[in-house]
């Protein structure tokens, strides 16, 4: 389990704890205020200047002696801040972690609060203009994205019911999509989304200049090698490279120290050849969320 | 010399794409769509007044120039020839 479990968990993962979902955290945080505000101006959270910085060519910033250090520990204290005055323009508090399929249908299917909706992906808008809809939202953050028209598509059928969150959910994972889950502001979650590297904004941040916007999973994938026929149709599924196939050997390769524990692969593989074991068993992926 | 990191520099026109250019950004997507690395960003314009709930007016901006591979594929699909790289 990670920090945000044994804070926000209640023995459980902190995804797991019901409290996290209800409304009256929900009021407690004044996450309505937050949201709106977080919300309404999405697409500027890079470009916007905090303190005289943007996300402007970040990776220069980072890569700056000293002001990259001093950038980097203030990201970090911003993206994980549980103080009373968190700024929602630069998405204080807000960050996830990657899940399995199976986990993202139990959080859809018993612990989201209604209403559920599922709206245009704001990640793959800003950073391909695309309008995909994928993005399941729920509790307060649906009442405050309806409002909003660039997310919602034209119809106004964004809402769907738990059985139609948890068959979408499915379906995005079975094309390729990282399920996970999100603290906005933390430890109220509101969102399920299915995710592509590098078009998500918190896999980019996590992957390309390592802040932790976006912890792993739980789990990492392991190959069956006596199951493995080397088809190497889970390579093309991997979003972060982590797969392997090495024909010499015949069969796939796993390297758990890139493995996401996303669960994404298994959906290709034809000889269930692939498993999830939790990230404790595997020594080199222990404790690294 | 002074051992800073190397700088990429991509500049996006606005007088010609944007919310004063020929083109909406929110219409064409080319660049956004051709950059493998996905280093350019589309947001809505801050400078000018718009109504927060459905800005009208969007820009491109690069962000991730540091992932930048210099293939110039931007600057050649860009119909109003916009974007430059350097």
């Amino acid at each position: 389990m990670c920090d945000w479990c044994t804070k926000h968990g209640a023995g459980k993962r902190w995804y797991m704890n019901a409290r996290n979902y209800s409304n009256e955290l929900a009021d407690e945080l004044r996450a309505k205020e937050y949201l709106s505000e977080q919300w309404t101006n999405f697409e500027q959270v890079y470009i916007r200047k905090i303190m005289g910085i943007s996300s402007v060519d970040l990776g220069y910033k980072l890569k700056l002696p000293i002001i990259g250090r001093v950038l980097r520990w203030q990201a970090e204290r911003m993206i994980h801040s549980e103080s009373k005055n968190r700024n929602p323009r630069r998405a204080d508090g807000h960050f996830g972690q990657v899940i399995p399929l199976e986990e993202a249908k139990i959080i859809l299917g018993n612990l989201a609060a209604e209403p559920i909706i599922e709206n245009y992906c704001m990640c793959r808008w800003m950073q391909r203009g695309i309008k995909e809809r994928c993005c399941i939202n729920f509790g307060v953050l649906s009442t405050v994205i309806e409002k909003l028209p660039r997310f919602i598509p034209e119809n106004n059928t964004a809402r769907i019911s738990r059985e139609e969150a948890m068959e979408r959910i499915e379906e995005h994972n079975r094309r390729g999509y990282v399920a996970s889950v999100w603290f906005q502001p933390v430890p109220y979650i509101n969102a399920i989304c299915s995710c592509e590297n590098p078009e998500c904004g918190g896999l980019r941040l996590r992957q390309d200049f390592g802040l932790h916007t976006v912890y792993k999973s739980e789990y990492v994938v392991r190959v069956d090698a006596d199951n493995c026929q080397a088809c190497g149709m889970c390579v093309h599924k991997c979003q972060f490279g982590a797969i392997r196939l090495v024909p010499s050997l015949g069969r796939a390769v796993v390297d758990p120290r890139r493995c996401w524990g996303c669960g994404v692969c298994r959906h290709s593989c034809a000889h269930d050849a692939l498993n999830l074991v939790p990230r404790e068993e595997v020594p080199v992926a222990r404790g690294r969320f | 010399m002074l051992g800073l990191p190397e700088k990429i520099r991509i500049e996006v026109d606005y007088e010609k794409c944007g919310e004063r250019g020929k083109v909406d950004p929110r219409e064409c997507c080319r660049c956004l769509r051709v950059c493998d690395p996905a280093v350019l960003i589309m947001h809505e314009t801050l400078s000018v007044e718009q109504d927060p709930i459905d800005p009208q007016y969007w820009r491109i901006t690069p962000v991730w120039n540091s992932l930048c591979t210099k293939c110039m594929k931007c600057v050649e699909v860009c119909p109003e020839g916009a974007i430059r790289v350097f």
